[in-house]
């Protein structure tokens, strides 16, 4: 039982990982006003 | 002090300055696919291992791609190690008849090591078999290294590419560190280890009979090739409890010595495998000198408090002076055979490092001594570091350091060509407050509730360092201990895992979005508005921001546990 339930804290954890990257992602997206380059 | 303690540092030092440039070639070689003498004998392998696991090497990742494929290979890694911990009771290679492990201690084991922290809350000869120690730890020793590595190129790709959407493929990346890099050193290291007195076999525990009749249970095992990798990984976990201290692990002054060169040589090298893909080895010197400054001054504070002693022992009429037959200073916790510079030394380097490898005990180090220590962790560990999380780590500093600089001078932040905008500012400060979040939150937490008192070996600050040190030390992947605070509890081993979690994947992810956004801009050519990042005032900058943003976000909860008690010391009370 506590092996299943560590099993589901440990995928758990890493899918919020996961969630956290693509929320970078979004992040990321640069302001349009923003200069980018000289 | 001595002047031969100081000799040892200074080789040390030597060694690794030596080392630094031959080493960084050839990582830029070996990540660019390039021809190096193992090729020949290797490269057959690696291309055998991307056929069985389908994996096209010219193909390359987005950030976002190659952080998925980072953090799955790590949960696949964690949930293998759990598993094998807990089954090892029904697994050969368990001479001594172990009992599986338990889950929360399993869980805390499996995320230390995958995380490259190598916190242990057991003692590694009376709670892991032969197969554990090999098959579950060291082989996450060799991957975390390896995947740290390929973080760390990935982010220099991110400087040294211009308008690119990938930043590389993890697969290979993780493949040619192990292959090209960790393997071959740790053969040579293993066997050289093994010419010292490390142990190297699969026979169970030695029973022999001593002078009183009694019976003594030697401990041994397949410890030289662990050893290797426990070192040379940046991971620190011992074979042995007494982790360094003890014989089978560290048996003489050379061995001491070795160990240390293995721990720095790869983040060392790092900085110049940077400069020469940025187009400028100057740059990965300026890197250096600023790891070699802050790891100078904390190893001749740590070995000029150690060497003073304590006074409490003085006011008791015993000389502290070292002499022929003495070493002098504060001994306790420490091995004979490798004195107070030895130890100061490891100490240091195991801590700048985040190897967590311990030679001494830091809890009986002198309080401000075990302040640096912790200081070394805080400012997650840019002198030098683990493979790979170092680089990464003084890269973070370097891109505060530009938006600093550029903000006095009114200029839009530059590093190595690449513009610093926004968006990179706000991964890197994502990547730079995870650690002090995990570690503060979480000292803050297990100081007020009673589970985590319930764990402490001693009252008032240096009871309040043993937390803090642990959470710091989990935080940030170091993993060595400070001792005196009995960790395997359901509540220390869950909370740990956690802060090795988020000072782990919570820092790598952010950094690989700087790499993506970076790689995707292009090379901005020098001008003479350009802030020079190659010459000593920048070195002093980064110096200064380090610095300050390390004791802007730490001081406070340093006062409050090594500074405090080295002013009771002076006042008598001895905790």
């Amino acid at each position: 039982m506590f092996d299943l339930i560590i099993l589901a804290l440990v995928v758990g954890c890493f899918a919020l990982a996961i969630a956290y990257a693509h929320l970078c992602d979004d992040l990321l997206a640069r302001p349009a006003d923003e200069d980018v380059a000289p | 002090m001595t002047v031969i303690g100081w000799l040892q540092i200074a080789l040390f030092v030597l060694i690794i300055g030596l080392l630094t440039r031959p080493f960084g070639g050839y990582l830029v070689r070996v990540y660019a696919g390039e021809r190096t003498v193992l090729r020949p004998l290797l490269g057959p392998l690696e291309a055998a291992l991307y056929r069985a696991a389908g994996i096209e090497p010219k193909t390359e990742q987005s950030w976002l791609g190659y952080s998925v494929a980072f953090l799955i290979f790590h949960a696949i890694g964690t949930i293998a190690l759990y598993a094998l911990l807990r089954l090892q009771s029904s697994l050969p290679l368990n001479p001594q008849h172990l009992s599986e492990v338990s889950p929360d201690l399993a869980l805390n084991s499996a995320v230390s090591f995958v995380t490259n922290t190598s916190w242990q809350s057991y003692a590694g000869e009376t709670t892991l078999s032969y197969a554990s120690q090999m098959a579950g730890i060291t082989v996450q020793s060799f991957l975390s290294a390896a995947s740290g590595m390929a973080v760390a190129i990935a982010f220099i790709r991110g400087f040294a590419r211009t308008r690119s959407a990938t930043i590389g493929n993890f697969w290979v990346d993780v493949t040619r560190g192990t292959l090209y890099v960790l393997l071959p050193v740790c053969v040579v290291a293993a066997l050289f280890l093994m010419t010292q007195g490390v142990p190297q076999t699969f026979a169970p525990s030695a029973e022999v009979a001593t002078l009183e009749n009694g019976l003594q249970i030697i401990a041994r095992g397949p410890v030289a090739t662990q050893e290797a990798i426990k070192l040379l990984s940046g991971d620190g976990g011992g074979f042995f409890n007494a982790n360094s201290a003890h014989p089978f692990e560290n048996p003489t002054p050379l061995a001491n010595l070795a160990e240390m060169v293995l721990i720095f040589v790869l983040g060392a090298a790092l900085t110049n495998c940077f400069g020469r893909m940025v187009g400028s080895e100057r740059q990965g010197w300026i890197l250096l000198g600023v790891m070699a400054i802050l790891f100078g001054l904390g190893v001749a504070g740590i070995y000029a408090l150690e060497a003073r002693g304590n006074p409490a022992v003085s006011a008791l009429q015993v000389d502290a002076v070292a002499n022929a037959q003495r070493p002098g200073g504060n001994m306790e916790g420490k091995e004979v055979r490798f004195g107070i510079a030895g130890s100061a030394l490891f100490a240091d380097v195991a801590t700048a490092s985040s190897d967590g490898a311990v030679n001494a005990m830091h809890d009986s180090f002198m309080p401000l001594s075990g302040g640096i220590l912790l200081a070394n962790m805080m400012v997650d560990e840019v002198i030098v570091g683990a493979p790979g999380s170092g680089l990464f780590g003084m890269l973070l500093f370097c891109v505060v350091a530009v938006l600093m600089a550029g903000l006095m001078i009114g200029r839009t932040p530059e590093y190595v060509g690449k513009k610093i905008g926004s968006s990179e500012i706000k991964m890197t400060i994502l990547a730079l407050m995870s650690v002090p979040a995990a570690t503060l939150g979480l000292t803050a937490f297990a100081c007020v509730v009673e589970r985590g008192l319930a764990g402490l070996g001693n009252a008032g600050p240096h009871g309040y360092s043993e937390i803090l040190y642990a959470y710091t030390s989990a935080a940030a992947t170091n993993g060595s201990a400070f001792a005196g605070l009995s960790t395997n509890s359901a509540f220390y081993n869950l909370t740990l895992a956690l802060g090795m979690f988020m000072g782990r994947f919570l820092v790598i992810i952010p950094v690989l979005a700087v790499a993506g956004s970076l790689a995707a801009q292009p090379i901005i050519p020098r001008s003479s508005g350009t802030l020079p990042t190659d010459r000593a005032l920048f070195l002093g900058f980064l110096l200064g921001v380090i610095v300050i943003v390390g004791g802007l976000t730490y001081l406070p909860a340093l006062a409050l546990g090594p500074i405090v008690e080295n002013l009771q010391m002076w006042a008598g009370a001895l905790h």
